[in-house]
């Protein structure tokens, strides 16, 4: 049992670290700028795009293959500055204090157009660029193979969950976020910018997405409709921490890779369905998720 | 100073200020007072950026401020304290006051001076810094939006109803806290608003009076009425 359920495990983990980087980036956006991005999954996929060229164009035009662990990164960081802000000034800001219906229906329209737009630019085929998987290769503990780039990934996750604490906790821009998430007009009398920070949550929920896609690639590549069911996931994940909590983003995907896997071992064919059985289950008994609760407002 | 004319506010339908105007004394304090429901809290608000006005003006030393963001405030050297305190909760007490002084991306050692000054005015604030914003008492909470408003206030602090719901002890505190900071820093105008027309009687330079909307000049001997 144990050589089975383990690689499942860390398969599990590996994915909740992406699905991760979804959530927290959706739940960032939602407590600063208090709008449900629907379209949020489709920065995952964009990310992925973005890393797969990037990817295949280091590979293809000779250079080291060291030098495609530096591309991940890299293009979640320019799809985050060029998607960003862009989107944030000339869609998301007309969508700030409406209410939820006309939000969603924004966003949703932004998530329709965002899908066509990358089925133009990418077409329908899939990417796959696995540079980074191949150089790290393989560690053997216990009599079981993993792949190291999945462990990497797990520790990345929760290096980034430790890194956003701090950021919000301890510098300047953090604490500016915190004050507009705790109190908007308050902050706006003290002097705080709120749309600069909007813009920069946004853009920081775009780039956690993004490096969430382009980290995907080197294990899974990337195909058409991976912003979708990303997004789905994303949402369950989020709902069940609590909206607006960082923590509860981490500890819910944790949960449901867990389910995923019980589901995978037991019953496999629940492993679909296990993340929203969780969600319907956390939400029944705790409408607001696991760390969550009706009144407060806190990252 | 501040000038303020023919400033009209409605809220909801209902008109809460008519053709305001009042030129705020430079380095005075001058004390609002009406009651409940007057407008003083709207007022401050609108002068703030917080309220929309209808129509009408607001000029700090010549600078029209109603067109600008509500954030264009602080900046502009309005320190601004509510009625309702507004602590971000989980902030430390300190990070509260520094607050203003951050969002105005003041250098390090020009927060640490103007914190050290909030200090030596506000000693008890030095004493409970570390507490969270929502682990001080309401009275307490006063003095620490006080502070933070301290933080940018560099031509004019409006203080909206600072000792409303202050227990007799601290409301001596906090007004021998104005007549020190009156002593400290000459400069600096005050508005402060408040209910009840004797609290104030000893700090203030200038009285005015508001009652539904309106805004009536008065000198600062004159009983109010």
């Amino acid at each position: 049992m144990f050589e089975t359920i383990v690689p499942l495990l860390i398969d599990g983990l590996a994915n909740a670290a992406l699905i991760f980087l979804v959530a927290v980036g959706l739940t960032l956006v939602f407590s600063v700028l208090r709008v449900l991005n629907v379209a949020h999954g489709s920065f995952y996929s964009i990310g992925a795009y973005a890393a797969a060229s990037l990817g295949l164009w280091v590979v293809g035009a000779g250079l080291p293959g060291w030098l495609t662990f530096a591309s991940l990164p890299l293009s979640a960081a320019l799809v985050a500055v060029i998607v960003g802000p862009l989107i944030e000034r000339t869609l998301i800001r007309w969508a700030y204090g409406k209410s939820e219906a006309v939000q969603i229906l924004v966003t949703f329209g932004l998530f329709l157009i965002l899908e066509d737009l990358q089925r133009i630019v990418f077409g329908v085929d899939s990417f796959y660029e696995d540079t980074p998987v191949q150089l790290l290769g393989s560690i053997e503990i216990g009599g079981v193979v993993y792949l190291t780039y999945q462990l990497v990934l797990i520790l990345l996750a929760a290096a980034l969950l430790v890194g956003l604490k701090l950021f919000i906790g301890h510098t300047r821009i953090g604490k500016l976020i915190a004050a507009v998430v705790a109190d908007r007009e308050i902050s706006q009398a003290m002097g705080i910018n709120t749309n600069r920070v909007f813009m920069i949550a946004f853009s920081l929920g775009v780039f956690l997405a993004a490096l969430g896609g382009a980290l995907t690639v080197p294990q899974a590549g990337v195909s058409p409709g991976l912003g979708a069911d990303t997004m789905v996931l994303a949402f369950a994940v989020a709902a069940i921490g609590g909206l607006g909590k960082i923590e509860g983003a981490a500890v819910a995907a944790v949960i449901v890779a867990l389910a995923r896997v019980l589901a995978i071992y037991f019953a496999p064919e629940l492993d679909a369905v296990a993340p929203y059985l969780v969600m319907l289950l956390v939400l029944l008994v705790r409408p607001y998720g696991l760390f969550g609760s009706a009144t407060t407002r806190k990252i | 100073m501040l000038t303020v004319s023919s400033l009209n506010v409605s809220l909801a339908g209902a008109k809460i200020l008519r053709d305001v105007t009042f030129t705020l004394k430079p380095g005075a304090t001058t004390v609002l007072i009406g009651r409940n429901g007057a407008g003083k809290t709207t007022l401050l608000r609108a002068i703030m950026g917080l309220t929309p006005a209808e129509s009408g003006s607001a000029a700090l030393d010549g600078r029209q401020l109603l067109p600008l963001p509500a954030f264009a405030r602080a900046p502009a050297g309005i320190g601004y304290a509510p009625e309702d305190r507004r602590l971000i909760p989980e902030f430390s007490v300190e990070d509260n006051i520094i607050l203003p002084g951050q969002a105005l991306k003041l250098p390090q050692a020009e927060i640490k001076s103007r914190l050290e000054k909030v200090y030596a005015l506000l000693p008890e604030l030095h004493t409970m810094r570390a507490r969270p914003g929502n682990g001080v008492s309401g009275g307490q909470g006063k003095m620490v939006a006080l502070g933070r408003a301290l933080m940018v206030a560099e031509k004019l602090l409006m203080l909206d109803e600072p000792f409303q719901g202050l227990a007799p002890a601290l409301a001596l505190d906090y007004a021998r806290t104005l007549s020190r900071l009156r002593e400290t820093m000459r400069d600096l105008t005050l508005l402060i608003t408040e209910s009840s027309p004797n609290l104030l009687k000893s700090v203030a330079d200038e009285t005015m009076l508001i009652e539904r909307g309106a805004v009536t000049l008065q000198s600062p001997d004159a009983e109010a009425a």
